[in-house]
C-alpha cells in the first residue's frame, strides 16, 4: 500500500461516526493489513453491532477488534481472506438491497436487523466474525484489539501474572484486575 | 541416495512422551543412543507465555512443521471419502506432546489390564460389547506397578496415594492400585472452587480426591515448583515445573554421553535387511536424506505415526508394512471417547487461574468401581473439574438460553456470567473394535509424496456412549449439589483425530493378534521395539501419557538387559 493511500486510508477510519480518535493511536502500520477503506468499515460496523459501546463500557471498536482482524487476515489467517471478504461483501449487497444503504450508513437498528438476517442466512461468516471479534477483542493488546484491556474489564479477566498465589484463587474474594501484557508494558 | 552414518547400538524415533523416556535407561546402560526427532528443542523464554492467542487460537506450542504436511484424515466407515483432520494433535518438538499437555499423571487401574475376563467373571460372556476385539493386557498391574513407580520419581509426579501396599488413605484415591511408594510430590493446592466441588461430592456420599500430574508442587530436582499462573494447557511451563521429557529424561540421558540428539530430523523409513531384521531409520533433515544403522530401532512417533510409518516401511520381508504380515498394523486403533459437562453457577466461581491438572477427581463411576449388572456398559468415566480458564474461551461460552449471542445483552450477560461457568473432563474406558483402523490414505500425500495416515472411526460406539451419559448424569448431580443453576450435557460422538489415540501396534501375547509381544518388541522384527499409546490394547478411563511412559521405559530396560541375546 503506497503512503498516498495510507492517509486517505486513516483519514477515511477517523471519518467514520462510531470510531473514537484515540482508535488510531495503534494503527500505524507497523504489521501488513488485509482490507480495503471500504472492506474495514464494512467490518467495523458490523462488530460495532456486535459488541456495542454502551453503559459497561468501550465496544468491539473502540477496542480495535477490527484491527486485530485486519492484521491477522493478513498474516496467520491469509488463507481465509478471499472467503472473508465475500463475506462482507454479502452482507454490505443486503443491507443496500433490504435497506437502501451500505452497512456502514445504515443507524444501529438497522445494522443489528442485517446482523440478525446474517446469523441464520449466512451463519458461517456471521460466527467467523463473531469468533474473530472475541479473539480480537479478548486476546492479549499485543495483537492490536483489547485496547486498554477493554475487554478483560468486560469480563471481569483478572489478567495474566507471572505468578499466582492461593488468594487469588479464592472464591469468597474476587482478584484485583492486573492490566500488563506479557509482550510489554507498552500497551498498557 | 542416503548418506550412511556410523552405526549405533540403538536408534529412537521420536524423542516425545515415549521416546524421551526410553533413552534414560538405554543410556544408562552403555548403550549408544541416536535420538531423532523431527522438532528441536523449544526455548522457554520466548516459547512459553501466558497468551491464548499465542497458545490456544495459533496454537505455536501444540503443532510443529511436519505435522502440518501430514494431517491424517478421517472417515466414518469403508466407503466414505475421508477427508483431513484441522489438525494433527502430534507435535514436533523435543518433548514433544509432554511440553503442552494438561500432566495429568495416572496409573491404570488393575482392572483395566484384565477387562474381558474381569468382566465375564462379574456378568457373564454377554456384557463384552458387540464386535469389540478387546483382549486382556499380556502383563497386569502388578507387572507394570514398579515402573510407574519410576516414572513418578524419574519425571516426577506430584499427587496424594490413596492405596500404598493395600493400606487405603481416603486423602488420596482409594480405587487405585497398591503402590510401593507415595508420590515424590504432594498433590497440587486446592483452588476455592476445587474445594467447593469436593465439598459437594463428600455430601453425595463419593470420594473426591486431588488427581496425579507430572507437575512440581515443589522446587524437584533442579527445578521450580508451579506458580499457578494460568496457561497450561496447550502451552509450555516458563518456569520448568512442567515436567516434560525434554527437561527430565532427555537431559538426564544426554549427562551419560551416550545420547546423541538429532534433531529437525524427519524419519521416512525404518529399514530392514536381507534377514527381515530392522536395521536403521532413514531420515531428511535440511534436505538431505540420512542412514543412521542402528542394531535396534525404537519406534516411539505419534500413534498415527507409528502405524504410518511401520506401513510405509515396505520390503522385500515385509511387503505389506514392516512388523505387518498378520495384517494387525492400524487394527485395535480408537480415539479416547471423552465429553465434557458444563455448568453455571449464581456465584462467581474464579477459575481464571492454576491449571487443568488442578481440580478434584471422583473415580465412583469409572472402571469396574459400581455394579454394572442390568447397566447395558461396562467401564465408565473418570469425572474431573479443574481450573484454568482464558479470557476469549471465557468469553465464548454458552449463554444458556439465558441470552442472545451478541449486543448489548450479550455484553451484560459475559460481564456477570464469565466467571461463574465450569467445565469438566470426563474420560471413558474405550475399548477397541473392528470396524476402527488405520490406514494410508489412497489419495492425501505429504509434499515428500508419501500417503497421510487415514482414520476409519467406525461410527457411534453403544458401550461408549452409554457409559458417557451414565458419567454425565452423575456429574450433574454434582453439579447440582455444589449450587449450579444450569447444566449443560452435550451429546457423545465418536472421536476423530485425538490427543488420546490408541492402539494400530497393539500389545498382545498373541501374534496373529497383536504387533508387539508383552516387552514391546515386535513379534516379527525381534530388534524392533513400538512405543506409545499404539501398543496399548484399552485406555483405561483416564489420561495415558504415566502408562505409556511406564512401558516405554519397561521396554527399553528390556533391550537393555537382554542384549546380547536380542541381537
Amino acid at each position: 500500500m503506497s503512503d498516498s493511500a495510507q492517509l486517505t486510508r486513516r483519514a477515511l477510519i477517523a471519518s467514520a461516526a462510531f470510531v473514537p480518535l484515540s482508535a488510531l493511536t495503534l494503527s500505524a502500520q507497523r504489521t501488513p493489513t488485509a482490507l480495503s477503506v471500504v472492506q474495514l468499515r464494512t467490518l467495523e460496523a458490523f462488530i460495532d453491532r456486535l459488541v456495542p459501546r454502551d453503559e459497561l463500557g468501550p465496544g468491539a471498536v473502540d477496542a480495535g477488534a477490527q484491527v486485530y482482524i485486519d492484521r491477522v487476515l493478513a498474516g496467520p489467517n491469509s488463507a481465509e481472506k478471499s472467503t472473508f471478504v465475500q463475506g462482507l461483501e454479502v452482507v454490505d449487497s443486503y443491507a443496500r438491497r433490504v435497506h437502501g444503504a451500505p452497512l456502514a450508513e445504515l443507524p444501529p437498528e438497522k445494522r443489528d436487523q442485517v446482523l440478525t438476517a446474517a446469523e441464520t442466512e449466512n451463519a458461517q461468516f456471521f460466527n467467523r466474525v463473531l469468533r474473530l471479534t472475541l479473539e480480537g477483542m479478548f486476546g492479549d493488546p499485543f495483537y492490536g484489539g483489547n485496547r486498554n484491556f477493554a475487554g478483560w474489564d468486560l469480563i471481569r479477566y483478572p489478567g495474566p501474572r507471572p505468578a499466582v498465589d492461593a488468594d487469588l484463587q479464592r472464591m469468597d474474594v474476587y482478584p484485583a484486575p492486573y492490566r500488563r501484557s506479557p509482550h510489554g508494558t507498552q500497551y498498557k | 541416495m542416503a548418506i550412511n552414518l556410523n552405526p549405533v547400538d540403538v536408534v529412537v524415533i521420536g524423542l516425545g512422551a515415549a521416546g524421551g523416556v526410553a533413552v534414560l535407561p538405554l543410556a544408562r546402560a552403555g548403550l549408544r543412543i541416536a535420538g531423532i526427532e523431527a522438532g528441536t528443542w523449544m526455548d522457554p523464554h520466548r516459547d512459553f507465555l501466558p497468551d491464548e492467542i499465542h497458545n490456544n487460537v495459533r496454537r505455536e506450542v501444540t503443532t510443529g512443521h511436519k505435522v502440518k504436511r501430514e494431517i491424517p484424515t478421517v472417515r466414518v466407515g469403508p466407503n466414505d471419502t475421508a477427508r483431513q483432520a484441522a489438525v494433527h494433535p502430534m507435535m514436533n518438538a523435543i518433548g514433544g506432546t509432554s511440553i503442552h499437555y494438561w500432566a495429568q499423571s495416572w496409573r491404570l487401574k488393575p482392572w483395566d489390564f484384565r477387562t474381558r475376563s474381569e468382566s465375564i467373571r462379574r456378568y457373564g460372556a454377554s456384557a463384552i460389547p458387540q464386535g469389540t476385539t478387546l483382549e486382556d493386557w499380556p502383563l497386569t498391574y502388578d507387572d507394570l506397578e514398579p515402573y510407574y513407580d519410576i516414572i513418578e520419581h524419574e519425571v516426577g509426579v506430584s499427587g496424594k496415594a490413596g492405596n500404598i501396599q493395600g493400606k487405603l488413605d481416603p486423602a488420596g484415591n482409594v480405587f487405585e492400585g497398591p503402590r510401593r511408594n507415595e508420590y515424590p510430590m504432594p498433590p497440587l493446592r486446592g483452588s476455592g472452587f476445587s474445594e467447593h466441588m469436593a465439598d459437594a461430592a463428600r455430601s453425595l456420599g463419593w470420594k473426591p480426591f486431588r488427581p496425579p500430574a507430572a507437575i512440581n508442587t515443589q522446587p524437584y530436582r533442579g527445578r521450580s515448583a508451579c506458580v499457578y499462573h494460568g496457561y497450561c494447557s496447550a502451552g509450555g511451563c516458563h518456569v520448568g515445573a512442567k515436567n516434560s521429557t525434554a527437561i527430565t529424561t532427555i537431559p538426564e540421558a544426554q549427562k551419560t554421553g551416550n545420547l546423541a540428539i538429532f534433531d529437525r530430523a524427519q524419519v521416512t523409513r525404518i529399514a530392514v535387511d536381507a534377514n527381515g531384521r530392522a536395521s536403521g531409520a532413514i531420515y531428511i533433515r535440511d534436505g538431505r536424506e540420512y542412514m543412521q544403522p542402528a542394531r535396534v530401532v525404537l519406534l516411539g512417533g505419534y500413534t498415527y505415526e507409528n502405524t504410518r510409518l511401520l506401513l510405509l516401511s515396505k520390503s522385500p520381508a515385509f511387503p505389506n508394512g514392516l512388523s505387518n504380515r498378520h495384517g494387525q498394523v492400524g487394527k485395535h486403533y480408537f480415539g479416547h471417547w471423552v465429553n465434557n459437562v458444563n455448568a453455571l453457577f449464581p456465584f462467581d466461581i474464579n477459575v481464571w487461574y492454576g491449571l487443568p491438572a488442578q481440580g478434584t477427581s471422583v473415580d465412583e463411576w469409572a472402571d469396574d468401581n459400581f455394579d454394572h449388572s442390568g447397566m447395558g456398559f461396562i467401564g465408565g468415566a473418570s469425572l474431573h473439574v479443574y481450573t484454568e480458564r482464558h479470557p476469549i474461551d471465557g468469553a465464548a461460552m454458552g449463554t444458556y438460553g439465558r441470552s442472545p449471542r451478541w449486543g448489548s445483552a450479550w455484553k451484560r450477560f459475559v460481564h456477570d456470567n464469565a466467571a461463574r461457568v465450569a467445565w469438566t473432563y470426563l474420560q471413558t474406558n474405550t475399548l477397541p473394535y473392528e470396524t476402527l483402523h488405520l490406514d494410508l490414505d489412497p489419495t492425501v500425500r505429504d509434499p515428500l509424496g508419501d500417503p497421510v495416515c487415514r482414520l476409519t472411526t467406525g461410527g457411534s460406539r453403544e458401550n461408549e456412549r452409554r457409559a458417557l451419559q451414565h458419567a454425565q448424569d452423575k456429574m450433574e448431580q454434582w453439579f447440582r449439589a455444589a449450587g449450579a443453576i444450569e447444566v449443560t450435557k452435550p451429546l457423545a460422538s465418536e472421536p476423530g483425530v485425538s490427543t488420546h489415540a490408541y492402539g494400530g501396534t497393539r500389545m498382545g501375547d498373541n501374534p496373529e493378534t497383536n504387533v508387539v509381544n508383552r516387552w514391546g518388541l515386535s513379534h516379527e522384527v525381534p530388534n524392533l521395539g513400538i512405543l506409545g499409546a499404539s501398543v496399548m490394547g484399552s485406555s483405561g478411563a483416564r489420561n495415558p501419557t504415566l502408562t505409556l511412559q511406564a512401558l516405554s521405559w519397561r521396554t527399553a530396560e528390556h533391550v537393555a538387559r537382554n542384549w546380547n541375546s536380542l541381537l
